[in-house]
C-alpha cells in the first residue's frame, strides 16, 4: 500500500513536470521553432543524403544483376589467344561449379531494314545464353542448339531495336539483313536496362557459329559461363584458372612452352604470389606486383606485362562496387551528422538562456518542495522535447525531400538504417547537451535563486 | 504552549572570497505555536538569512534548528525540500507566481509536489482561494491581476498545504499602503481564526503592529524581543 501510494506520488511529479517541460517549448514559440529547425536540417540532411547515397548503390547493384548472377567471363585480350567454340562444352564438363557455358562471339554487321541502313552490334552466342545472363524472352523464342549446329539465319532481338522497328509492334517473323544475308526475326529479349557494359538492349543476338560466318576475322574471343550458387563460381574460378594456366602453357609442370620464357624463376615466383595473394595470378619479371582486385576472386594471367586472359567473377565485381558505395553512402550520412552535432549545440545554448530566464521559477520550486531530480527532469525533458520534435519533423522532411528527388529522374531508397541513426544522434545529442543545463539548473541553491532579478 | 520552532546557538558564516562574514551570530529563538512574530532590523542585519534559515532554504553554519520536535539542521537537500513542502508556507515581497499558470494552476504547485492527485488538489486549491477572496479570480494569470491580488495567490499557495508556519519576507514591500494593509489584515485572521503560525519580515514598524511579538535583530543578535500591544 505504501509503495502503491509512493509510486502516485511520484506519477503526479513526474506528469507534471513533463507538462511544464511542454509549457516551456510553448512559453517562447518562436525561439523553440528556431532550436526545432536545427535538429530538423541536421536529421533531414542525414536522412536524405543517406537515402541517395543509398539509391545510388542500388542502382549500381541492379545494373550488375542485369548481367545475370553468379556469371564467370573467361575473356582473352590477345590477338594469340583464341577459343574453339567447343571449348566451352568442355570446360562445362571439367569444371564441376560451372553450369552452362556459351562461346561469345562480339562484332557489329550492317543491317538492313526495309529501306534504312545502318551499323549493328552483334552478339553470338550458344542456344544456353538466355541461361546464363538470365535473359527473359517478351516474344517469340530464343534460338535452340539446332539452330545453332545449322548455322541458321535467326536473330533474337534485344528491346530497343525491337521496339525501334515496327513503333513497338512485334517484330517476330519479320526478316532483316546482316551484311547481306537474310535473317528470320524469332525472338525480342526483354528488355534491361542500362547494364554495366553490356548494353543488351541495343544489340542482336544470333548463333555463335552464324556469326562466325559472318566474316572471316571473327573469332571465339570469350566464353561466358554460369555457376549455380555464387560458392560455386568462387570454385570455379579457381579450378577454370588452373585449366586455362595448363593450356596456354604456364604455371606448375608446364615451363618450356614457346610461348612463354623459359627462366626457371617464373615458377619459383607464381608460388610467392600465391601464397601472398592466395590468388592464382601468372605475372612476369615486368610486373612485380599484384595489382589490386585480382586477388579476390577473378584471376588474370599474364603475359609481358599485359593479361592475356582475364577470369572475372562478376559476383566479386558487383561486392566491391557495392562496398565502396557503402563506404559512400555512410560518408555522406557521416558529413550530414555533423549538422545534427551543430543542432545539439542549438539545443545547449537555448537550453542555458531558459535555465537563466527561468531562475525564479527554479527557486520558487523548490521553495515550495521540488527537488533537484524535479528540475534536472523538467529541463532534460525539455530539451528532449526540442529533439524529439526536430527529429520527427527531420524525417518526414526527408522522406519527403527523396520523393522530390526522385521525381526528378534519380533512383532514392528511404533507409531505415539512416532514419535510425539520424534519430538515435539527435535524440542522445538532445539529451547529452541538455544535461549541462539541466544540472546547472538544478543546483542553484533555492535562496539564491530567489533573490536573482 | 507548543514550542514548533526551537533556535539555539545559530550562527551563519558567509565567505566572500577570503573575508568571512557572519550574517547571524549564535541566536536563540523559540517561536510557540499561533504566534505572529514580526522580526525587524536594519538591512543587511541578518533578519532575512535568519527567515532563510526557519524556512529551511538555507542551512545555519553552527547551532541546532528543531522545527516540531525534529532537528532539520543537517539533513539532506532532498529531506530538506519535503520539510518544506509539508511544514512550511512562503509569501515572499515579489510573489514569485509562475506566470503560465493561473491562480488555481499556481496554489496547486506545492500539492504536485507532495504528489496529491487531480480532483483533490483543485479542491483544496479552490478552499484556499476562496479563504483570501479570490474565488472570482481563480482563471486569471498573474498578469490579469493586481499587486495586491497576486499576493493574495501567493498567501494561498502557501496556506494550501496546511503548514506549521508561514513565512513571510516583506509581504508588503511591493505594494501600496492599501493593498498592503490588506494584505496584512489577511495575515491577523488567519493567525486569529485558523491558529496559524506566522513569521514575517519587515521594515515597516506599522507592518509590525500586526504581529504579537516584535525580534529586533541587529548585526546578527538578537537586540531585544517585544510584545506588541
Amino acid at each position: 500500500m505504501a509503495l502503491i501510494r509512493k509510486f502516485l506520488t511520484i506519477f503526479v511529479r513526474v506528469w507534471f513536470t513533463a507538462k511544464m517541460a511542454m509549457q516551456g517549448i510553448l512559453s517562447n514559440p518562436l525561439r523553440s521553432a528556431l532550436t526545432i529547425l536545427g535538429v530538423t536540417i541536421g536529421v533531414t540532411s542525414v536522412v536524405s543524403l543517406m537515402g541517395i547515397g543509398e539509391g545510388a548503390r542500388l542502382a549500381v547493384i541492379e545494373q550488375f544483376e542485369s548481367l545475370g548472377t553468379n556469371v564467370i567471363q573467361i575473356q582473352s585480350h590477345h590477338a594469340s589467344v583464341v577459343f574453339e567454340p567447343e571449348y566451352a562444352d568442355e570446360l562445362v564438363e571439367r569444371v564441376d561449379g560451372l553450369l552452362v557455358a556459351t562461346p561469345i562471339v562480339n562484332t557489329k554487321a550492317t543491317m538492313k531494314w526495309r529501306r534504312a541502313i545502318g551499323s549493328v552490334e552483334i552478339l553470338g552466342a550458344s542456344s544456353d545464353f538466355p541461361t546464363v545472363r538470365d535473359h527473359k524472352l517478351i516474344a517469340g523464342h530464343f534460338f535452340t542448339s539446332l539452330h545453332v549446329k545449322q548455322r541458321s539465319p535467326v536473330a533474337v532481338l534485344g528491346y530497343n531495336i525491337a521496339t525501334g522497328l515496327l513503333n513497338g509492334r512485334n517484330v517476330v517473323g519479320y526478316t532483316l539483313t546482316l551484311n547481306g544475308q537474310t535473317f528470320r526475326i524469332i525472338g525480342v529479349l526483354a528488355q534491361k536496362g542500362n547494364g554495366v557494359a553490356d548494353n543488351i538492349d541495343n544489340k542482336i543476338v544470333i548463333p555463335y557459329s552464324t556469326a562466325l560466318k559472318l566474316d572471316d576475322k571473327r573469332t571465339v574471343s570469350e566464353i561466358w559461363g554460369k555457376a549455380p550458387t555464387s560458392l560455386d563460381a568462387d570454385l570455379a574460378v579457381v579450378q577454370l584458372s588452373r585449366i586455362i594456366k595448363k593450356k596456354l602453357g604456364i604455371g606448375a609442370g608446364s615451363s618450356g612452352s614457346p610461348s612463354v620464357p623459359t627462366d626457371p624463376g617464373i615458377i619459383e615466383k607464381e608460388m610467392l604470389l600465391k601464397a601472398a595473394a592466395g590468388g592464382y595470378v601468372v605475372y612476369d619479371s615486368v610486373m612485380p606486383y599484384p595489382g589490386s582486385g585480382s586477388s579476390s576472386g577473378s584471376s588474370n594471367l599474364s603475359f609481358i606485362g599485359e593479361d592475356i586472359v582475364t577470369i572475372t567473377n562478376l559476383n566479386q565485381l558487383v561486392e566491391e562496387a557495392d562496398s565502396a558505395n557503402r563506404v559512400m553512402t555512410l560518408l555522406l550520412g557521416g558529413i550530414a551528422a555533423v549538422s545534427l552535432l551543430v543542432g545539439g549545440l542549438g539545443i545547449m545554448n537555448i537550453m542555458m538562456v531558459a535555465v537563466n530566464e527561468r531562475i525564479e521559477e527554479i527557486g520558487l520550486r523548490r521553495a515550495v518542495g521540488a527537488k533537484q531530480g524535479d528540475l534536472l527532469l523538467q529541463f532534460l525533458l525539455e530539451a528532449l522535447y526540442v529533439s524529439i520534435i526536430g527529429t520527427i519533423a527531420g524525417i518526414v522532411a526527408g522522406v519527403w525531400g527523396l520523393g522530390i528527388f526522385e521525381n526528378l529522374g534519380y533512383e532514392t531508397a528511404v533507409s531505415m538504417h539512416a532514419i535510425k541513426i539520424a534519430s538515435a544522434v539527435a535524440l542522445s545529442s538532445g539529451l547529452l547537451f541538455g544535461v549541462y543545463p539541466a544540472i546547472s539548473a538544478s543546483s542553484v541553491p533555492p535562496i539564491e535563486a530567489l533573490r536573482r532579478q | 504552549m507548543l514550542e514548533i520552532i526551537k533556535l539555539k546557538g545559530i550562527s551563519r558564516l558567509y565567505k566572500i572570497g577570503q573575508v568571512k562574514v557572519t550574517a547571524l551570530n549564535e541566536i536563540d529563538l523559540s517561536i510557540e505555536e499561533g504566534e505572529f512574530v514580526t522580526i525587524m532590523g536594519p538591512s543587511g542585519s541578518g533578519k532575512s538569512t535568519l527567515l532563510n534559515i526557519i524556512g529551511c532554504l538555507d542551512r545555519p553554519s553552527a547551532g541546532t534548528y528543531e522545527l516540531s520536535q525534529k532537528r532539520v539542521e543537517k539533513l539532506s537537500d532532498s529531506a530538506l525540500a519535503d520539510i518544506r513542502n509539508k511544514y512550511i508556507g512562503f509569501v515572499f515581497q515579489r510573489f514569485h507566481l509562475m506566470p503560465a499558470l493561473d491562480a488555481l494552476g499556481n496554489v496547486q504547485l506545492p500539492l504536485i509536489y507532495r504528489g496529491v492527485f487531480g480532483r483533490e488538489r483543485r479542491k483544496r486549491a479552490k478552499a484556499a482561494l476562496e479563504m483570501v477572496g479570490l474565488a472570482d479570480r481563480m482563471h486569471h494569470t498573474p498578469s490579469q491581476l493586481s499587486g495586491g491580488e497576486q499576493q493574495r495567490v501567493a498567501i494561498a499557495r502557501a496556506i494550501v498545504v496546511e503548514p506549521t508556519v508561514i513565512l513571510a519576507d516583506e509581504p508588503t514591500g511591493s505594494l501600496d499602503s492599501k493593498s498592503g494593509s490588506n494584505i496584512m489584515s489577511i495575515f491577523r485572521n488567519l493567525n486569529r481564526e485558523q491558529g496559524i503560525t506566522i513569521v514575517q519580515v519587515t521594515h515597516s514598524e506599522e507592518m509590525a503592529q500586526y504581529g504579537s511579538k516584535v525580534v529586533r535583530i541587529l548585526d546578527g543578535q538578537i537586540e531585544r524581543i517585544d510584545k506588541v500591544g
